[in-house]
């Protein structure tokens, strides 16, 4: 049976790991506090996935970030999904060539969709995981691009369209009024259009504890959810998490200890 | 111990190699050459992406006629991971109908099935073949990782061990010294690293 998976994301700036919330940075700490705080190469087994974003506001430096995300792939043993500015095919290389499993394209699906072809001919539409930011602007849910600051001119469900015609593998949806907030997923979007889609779903945004992972993956079209909650997750945040979903009977594999 | 990584271009090879490195394999070589590759003990061809493109990349280096030589005429173990296990079998009708290297029967096809979420993405369980070495130490239905929209079938033995998503399909072969694994071990974490360790320690 295909299993669900549980994914842990990492918002990555200018040298630090942040918290993330409704798309404003924290900074957290570097590498080295990541490395002592959270120990990817001992937790992994409670993970099936790991994102890596590069959330800089500012102009983003992506051989800076491969180098990070090459680092943060040592010794891990599950796949490692990496994005954040990609605007050409030599970008995508670059992570490809570091470690990365998966791309994700945000802005880049809006402003250059012929990029999603190149690098689908290249490696695969496996390889591409396509993130929509939304937030609710008069009770419609509406997407956003440039790191949540541009609004553009298109309903959620007429933008799925859009995407799912290129080829994409998998849809990475997050909601800005929940991230970082740690209330709990939208789980009201699975209302739109977004519970029919014929590609994996990876839910993210709000989840504060395991009791928000655990709703988020009973949900029947979700294939996976994510949180990047640095403070809520600390130390054994993400072991202790797993446990709970197992011992649910949540659909996840199991590594053993 | 020297193992053979087949460098053809096709995807990210860093996590294989560190990998069979984690795993104590002493020497990891990438090549594309039959003087590099022959003095190999076992090889890997490796693969992620269209496998129009692979099949052209392998014929383009001559690798079709070098791998024939080592791996049918000479024996040498070879495991084909993801889209180079498909690459060992007869065909697969990714970007148009297009001919592997046919060291093994089993043809690679779209998940037809409209109910399916296609790609097929995540870790899914693989029911042991009884006599199945890359699984020994695993239990009876070890999850590993999968990602692809291509999964091949076959009709005659080939030592395989099936995974089911829609209907059942070839998630191991084990074929004498030719042997191949759809999802990827250098990504499922213990269970990878065992499946790569049976693969060094029993072929």
């Amino acid at each position: 049976m295909l299993r669900k998976r549980l994914i842990f994301a990492l918002f990555y700036s200018q040298g630090n790991f942040m918290q993330s919330r409704n798309f404003r940075l924290q900074r957290v700490g570097d590498i080295n506090w990541l490395e002592r705080n959270f120990k990817f190469q001992k937790i992994s087994f409670s993970l099936d996935e790991l994102i890596v974003l590069n959330a800089t506001k500012e102009e983003k430096d992506i051989v800076e970030f491969a180098d990070v995300v090459k680092r943060l792939v040592e010794n891990v043993f599950i796949p490692v999904a990496a994005g954040g500015g990609i605007r050409s095919l030599d970008d995508a290389d670059k992570l490809f060539n570091n470690g990365a499993d998966k791309i994700i394209l945000n802005s880049a699906l809006y402003e250059i969709p012929e990029l999603v072809n190149q690098i689908a001919e290249k490696y695969g539409s496996q390889s591409i995981v396509a993130s929509i930011d939304y937030r609710y602007i008069e009770g419609n849910p509406r997407v956003l691009i440039n790191d949540g600051v541009r609004l553009i001119d298109m309903h959620l469900d007429e933008y799925l369209i859009k995407v799912l015609a290129t080829p994409v593998g998998e849809i990475l949806l997050n909601s800005i009024d929940k991230d970082g907030t740690g209330f709990g997923f939208d789980l009201n979007i699975m209302n739109s259009a977004i519970h029919s889609i014929n590609i994996p779903l990876i839910l993210m945004g709000g989840a504060g504890n395991e009791l928000h992972l655990h709703e988020g993956i009973e949900l029947e079209n979700i294939s996976a959810v994510a949180s990047g909650n640095l403070f809520n997750f600390i130390g054994n945040g993400l072991p202790n998490a797993r446990k709970y979903l197992l011992e649910q009977g949540c659909n996840l594999p199991s590594w053993g200890e | 111990m020297k193992l053979a990584i087949v460098d053809y271009g096709m995807g990210n090879i860093l996590s294989l190699s560190s990998a069979l490195d984690f795993i104590g394999v002493n020497e990891t070589l990438f090549a594309n050459d039959h003087d590099s590759l022959s003095k190999a003990d076992k090889i890997i061809l490796p693969g992620v992406g269209n496998f129009a493109m692979a099949a052209a990349k392998i014929h383009e280096l001559g690798l079709d006629a070098i791998l024939n030589d080592l791996v049918i005429e000479n024996n040498k173990p070879i495991l084909g991971v993801c889209l180079g296990m498909q690459l060992l079998g007869l065909s697969s009708t990714e970007s148009g109908y297009n001919k592997g290297l046919g060291f093994i029967d089993g043809i690679s096809e779209y998940f037809e099935d409209k109910n399916l979420k296609v790609p097929h993405v995540g870790c899914n369980q693989v029911q042991a073949h009884p006599s199945s070495k890359l699984l020994q130490g695993l239990g009876k239905n070890p999850d590993f990782y999968f990602t692809h929209s291509y999964r091949m079938t076959c009709s005659t033995e080939i030592g395989q061990s099936m995974c089911n998503y829609g209907s059942d399909f070839v998630a191991i072969f084990e074929c004498g010294n030719i042997s191949g694994v759809q999802f990827h071990p250098e990504l499922s974490q213990k269970n990878g690293l065992r499946l790569l360790k049976n693969f060094i320690d029993l072929f």
